[in-house]
Formats: structure tokens, C-alpha cells, sequence
């Protein structure tokens, strides 16, 4: 195994190296996933039927608290990786825990939603709308949720082996992910609920 | 305890507070769906600029063409799907 003291750990190995280029190839497919998600919204939008529209069901509060947490997780994830290159492994520990506090919190809140939504008449099966609604949303809501799983087993493989090339590689794999995730809540937050709520 | 909390990552977390508090005005204020949308878009697609430049790493290693590619491709991708559904099932153009 030839190791590249000039890079970060999480690249020092070829192998370690095209793991993350061969993420970003995933991240581009689950980019075209999310975008079939968005093209079936816009069409089937203003399809309620008899039942609710977004402007009716939308509310800012639990959207504004999930856009916070998430912003905010994203940025804990990226200090776990600053503290990850600066061999610190309590502080990465410590801020991995926090992200996955605040996902945990963030899926709070979209649960709360939901049930929400199904007491005000808009379940899956209400309309056109509700159904893309809930699919769209369910669709970023259970990749945090196993974002959330994916980054409790990382953290405890740094607890047991510390930073190594490996769990580094995980570790910034990870980031990646949760990243990406929130850039497509930011997209969610624009084009479902403000523009719903406009 | 500072060097925990590098300048560029904190600034990238601060302007991307500001981005979503632009985005939220499109709420508040009384704005046509014109300006609406051309506020959600360029706030939207800036934060996205964002993460993957500060966060995600993206132009770190030799491998940062083919990750921009990559995912310049993917973005393409999706805008012509997704316009594409619009001018064919919503805008009634074609």
C-alpha cells in the first residue's frame, strides 16, 4: 500500500482515492434521482383534487426549524473533517456526534410533519399532489435516515480504531453525503414550500 | 479551541444563513411570482455553489475535473429534465 504523506488521509491510498471520486459519480445519479422527484412536482402541483394545496398545508415554522438544523449540521459535518485533518479525534468525535443530534432533530420535526399533514386530510393517497408531496419529501427524509445510521457506525469505528486512512476515507465519504443532502433540502425548502407558500 | 473553527467554513455557514434569510423574504414580502422565482433561483443555485466549494472539497485533488465534470453533467442533466417536463406537461409550449 503506497501512502501519499502530501494529501489529506482520506486520500492517501489510491484505493482511498477513487472511493471518494467513485462517491461523486453516485452523488451524480442521485442528483438525476431527485430531478425526476422535482419534474414529476412541478406536474402534478397544482393536481389537488378535493384535496388541500400546498399554500393550505404548508407552515413556516417546522420549515424554517428543518432549514436551520440542516445548514447547521452541514457545517458540524465540515468542522468534523477540519478536526479529522488536524488528527483530533475527541473534537471529531464530538462535532460527528452533533451532526447526527441534529438529524435526529430534523427528522423529529419532518415525522411531526407528516403526521401533521395526515390530520389535515393530506395523506398519500389524497390527491396527485400529496402523493409527489410526501414522495419527494419521504425520499430526502429516508436518506437522512440512513445518513443518520451510516454516520452512527463511522463514529463508533473511530472510537474503536481512531483515525486511520480508513476511517477517514469513511469519515469523508460521509461528509459528502450529508452535504449533499442538504443542498437538496435547500432546493426543497425553495421550490416546494416557499414557492407553495408565495 | 480556534483552529477547530476554520475562517472559511464559518464564513460559508454565515453566508449561507444570509442566502436562506434572502430566500425567506419571497415569504414575507409581497413580491410577483417572477421576482419570486428569480430570487429562490439565485439564492438556491448560490447555496448549492457553496457547499460544494467550501464544504464538499470539490476542487482539492488532480481528481477535480473529473469531479466537476461529473457533476456539471449530473446538474445539466437535471435542469433539462426537469425544464424539459415543464415546457411539455405545464407551459404548454411545444
Amino acid at each position: 500500500m503506497k501512502i501519499d504523506q502530501s494529501l489529506p488521509l482520506e486520500y492517501s491510498t489510491e484505493e482511498n482515492r477513487l472511493k471518494i471520486y467513485g462517491f461523486w459519480i453516485f452523488l451524480g445519479a442521485e442528483i438525476m434521482l431527485f430531478a425526476t422527484l422535482f419534474a414529476s412536482y412541478f406536474t402534478l402541483e397544482g393536481r389537488t383534487g378535493n384535496g388541500p394545496s400546498g399554500a393550505e398545508i404548508f407552515e413556516i415554522t417546522p420549515v424554517l426549524i428543518e432549514t436551520l438544523v440542516l445548514l447547521t449540521s452541514s457545517f458540524t459535518i465540515g468542522l468534523a473533517i477540519h478536526a479529522m485533518r488536524l488528527g483530533r479525534q475527541k473534537a471529531v468525535i464530538a462535532f460527528f456526534v452533533i451532526t447526527l443530534l441534529l438529524g435526529a432533530g430534523f427528522l423529529s420535526v419532518e415525522i411531526y410533519e407528516f403526521i401533521h399533514y395526515v390530520h389535515v386530510g393530506a395523506g398519500i393517497q389524497t390527491s396527485a399532489f400529496t402523493a409527489i408531496l410526501l414522495l419527494t419529501l419521504g425520499t430526502h427524509g429516508a436518506h437522512v435516515t440512513i445518513g443518520f445510521f451510516w454516520g452512527l457506525f463511522i463514529v463508533m469505528q473511530i472510537r474503536k480504531r481512531g483515525i486511520t486512512p480508513q476511517t477517514a476515507n469513511k469519515s469523508f465519504i460521509f461528509s459528502l453525503y450529508w452535504h449533499f443532502l442538504d443542498v437538496v433540502w435547500i432546493f426543497i425548502f425553495s421550490f416546494i414550500y416557499l414557492k407553495g407558500m408565495m | 479551541m480556534g483552529e477547530l473553527f476554520p475562517r472559511g467554513q464559518v464564513m460559508g455557514f454565515i453566508f449561507s444563513l444570509v442566502l436562506t434569510a434572502v430566500a425567506m423574504l419571497v415569504y414575507f414580502m409581497d413580491m410577483s411570482f417572477t421576482t419570486g422565482m428569480t430570487v429562490l433561483l439565485v439564492t438556491a443555485f448560490i447555496q448549492a455553489g457553496l457547499q460544494l466549494v467550501v464544504f464538499m472539497h470539490a476542487g482539492e485533488t488532480k481528481d477535480k475535473y473529473d469531479i466537476y465534470a461529473n457533476i456539471v453533467y449530473g446538474v445539466l442533466m437535471a435542469l433539462a429534465v426537469v425544464f424539459g417536463t415543464l415546457l411539455l406537461m405545464i407551459w404548454d409550449v411545444v
